[in-house]
């Protein structure tokens, strides 16, 4: 009777929880589709140049600068974590110094994304002489990126079952041959589905970008040593500092771009591990 | 079914023929009353804790050895370390010989890998890898060089022939492995163990995680491929034991945290009926009871 009843509030309190928790996300969604939707659809907008003293700017060289950005700092990001991850979870022993590792991965990830972006600024931007580009920014956003990717696939390839290994170790297959052909296919989908996080922070990262790659730019950049102005950055600049008269109507569309740009990343990853999953005939739940 | 040698020896298949040549050229496969494997004093550590002391034991040629005993006495443990499966195991540490056709397998610079595809392993719980059926079997031969389409698909259909798989899946080699059953899968597993030619198998307790009817026809099988490999399993079912085969090794703990130890070792026919030990006697009445 009692227990029933418990179980009864139990089951209403979690449901409000997550009621209340969808009720925010939905609210902050419509917010910002509110504002800036009909401005983000408008072709002139999210396919146009950006203005420097007069209204009705677009943003398209923004938008290829976010998704050119997140495709370096991934491409940066994840070979080296997938082998870092290997080297974690296959060959170093469990003790101190891989514990020593994780804390320290664990600190960077808590840094502030401030201080990534006056590294990159001093070290890719300065030092290297680099000046402002797509590519300073995307190996400041890969260290920012690097203890997230590296956890993920870390505990992907953890989850992989024992059993497996030793299949293959069992029919004669070394430890390299194992990794390649048994592990690393499994723990694929999982590895995928960890970039979905880094890769919406990279899209939303403001303050590591504008030290790194720039604030504005009229021409789609090019090459990695082109400048480029990612629209998170862009947004803040728009708000902050731009001499615009219609900077409001920008910061509000360059939102609601930037959620349609990371749902859209979002599920087609999701699609994707699906997919791999299914073609390398996997049972992963996703 | 006396496929055996003699269908191997008719085999159109050009791997096999091959295989079969090669093999009688280099050691006789049919080696009555021969010693396979030798465990001269093996003894084995986790860490610091002694798992096995003082095995010695005889594994000939073309015979079932069946390892009996209490749950944690080192079965497993003693299984592994024939094909050196316990160097996964951080900690693990080996004394003593395991001689294998004249060689010590523990020699510093004996070839694992080489050991491993001699001395194939089909563990307690199937585990297919998450590929398809063909890809699971075309794995091992995949490793060791063979890339032709035409002779991996010999290989594949000789390999689930013998382990009385091919019937139920040869259309479907595509399919994933996960959607097979637990006995198909099993079998699968001895199916891709056979596809590497291996001369000596090794099963942990084949039969664990199986209904009575796929543990028949692995009972089947395993009296069928004893004509050609050396078979050794651990099984904690008597009467299988008594079954299927030739020799039977108990081993057991004297007491609580000591390592194995080899209590009897004999023909299954004398370990069953009129044991030495009298603790060998307790044991398998026990079971039977
Ligand atoms: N990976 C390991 N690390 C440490 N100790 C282990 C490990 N594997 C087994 N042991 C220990 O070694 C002893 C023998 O284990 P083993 O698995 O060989 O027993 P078993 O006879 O196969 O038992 P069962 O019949 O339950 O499978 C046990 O005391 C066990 O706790
Ligand atoms: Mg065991």
């Amino acid at each position: 009777m009692k227990a029933g009843r418990a179980d009864r509030i139990a089951t209403i309190v979690f449901w409000s929880i997550g009621l209340v928790s969808m009720a925010i996300l939905a609210f902050i969604i419509l917010e910002i589709f509110g504002r800036g939707l009909v401005t983000a659809v408008s072709p002139s907008f999210f396919a146009g140049q950006p203005a420097t003293n007069q209204a009705g700017g677009g943003v398209g060289p923004m938008i290829v600068s976010s998704l050119y950005l997140a495709a370096l700092t991934m491409l940066i990001s994840l070979p080296v974590s997938i082998g870092a991850a290997i080297y974690m979870a296959e060959y170093a022993r469990e003790g101190k110094f891989n514990n020593f590792i994780r804390f320290c991965l664990d600190s960077l990830a808590t840094l502030p994304s401030i201080v990534f972006g006056i590294f990159g600024l001093t070290l890719f931007v300065v030092t290297f002489k680099w000046s402002y580009c797509l590519l300073a920014g995307a190996f400041t956003l890969a260290l920012l990126n690097l203890p997230i990717l590296l956890r993920g696939a870390e505990e992907s390839i953890k989850q992989v079952p024992q059993t497996y290994r030793e299949a293959s170790m069992s029919l004669g297959a070394n430890r390299w041959i194992t990794i390649k052909k048994v592990v690393l296919p499994s723990a694929m989908p999982g590895v995928i589905t960890g970039t979905v996080l880094p890769i919406g922070r990279i899209m939303g990262e403001a303050a590591a970008v504008i030290y790194t790659t720039g604030l504005f730019i009229r021409a789609i950049p090019l090459s990695p040593f082109d400048p480029a102005a990612p629209l998170a950055g862009y947004i803040w600049y728009a708000q902050t500092e731009a001499t615009v008269p219609d900077y409001r109507q920008i910061v509000n569309g360059g939102a609601a771009i930037l959620l349609i740009l990371v749902f859209l990343i979002n599920f087609s990853a999701r699609r994707f591990a699906r997919f791999y999953a299914k073609r390398k005939q996997l049972e992963v739940k996703l | 079914m006396t496929q055996g040698n003699v269908k191997l020896e008719r085999s159109p298949y050009p791997y096999t023929g091959q295989v079969v040549i090669e093999r009688a050229a280099t050691q006789p496969n049919v080696c009555d009353a021969r010693v396979k494997i030798e465990l001269r004093n093996l003894g084995l550590y986790y860490e610091n804790f002694k798992a096995l002391e003082d095995i010695n034991l005889h594994i000939m040629c073309n015979s079932i050895t069946a390892i009996i005993g209490p749950s944690g006495c080192g079965k497993s443990t003693a299984l592994r370390s024939l094909n050196r499966m316990n160097e996964l195991i951080e900690g693990a540490r080996v004394e003593g010989k395991v001689i294998m056709d004249g060689e010590n397998i523990y020699e510093r610079d004996y070839r694992v890998v080489r050991l491993r595809k001699r001395v194939g392993m089909v563990f307690q719980r199937p585990n297919p890898f998450p590929k398809s059926i063909y890809d699971n079997i075309a794995f091992g031969p995949r490793l060791f060089g063979v890339r032709e389409r035409n002779i991996l698909d010999c290989i594949i259909e000789e390999s689930l022939r013998r382990a009385a798989l091919w019937d139920e899946v040869k259309d479907k080699l595509r399919d994933s492995a996960l959607t097979l059953s637990g006995g198909q899968q099993q079998r699968l597993c001895i199916a891709r163990v056979l596809s590497v030619q291996p001369e000596v198998i090794l099963l942990d307790e084949p039969c664990a995680a199986l209904d009575p009817i796929a543990t028949q026809r692995i009972e089947d099988l395993l009296s069928e491929l004893k004509n050609e490999y050396t078979i050794v399993t651990v099984t904690h079912n008597m009467q299988q034991a008594a079954r299927i085969s030739d020799f039977t090794a108990f081993f057991m703990i004297e007491n609580q945290g000591e390592p194995g130890r080899i209590v009897e070792f004999g023909e299954t026919s004398k370990i069953f009926t009129n044991p030495d030990d009298e603790r060998t006697e307790e044991y398998i009445t026990g079971r039977f009871g």
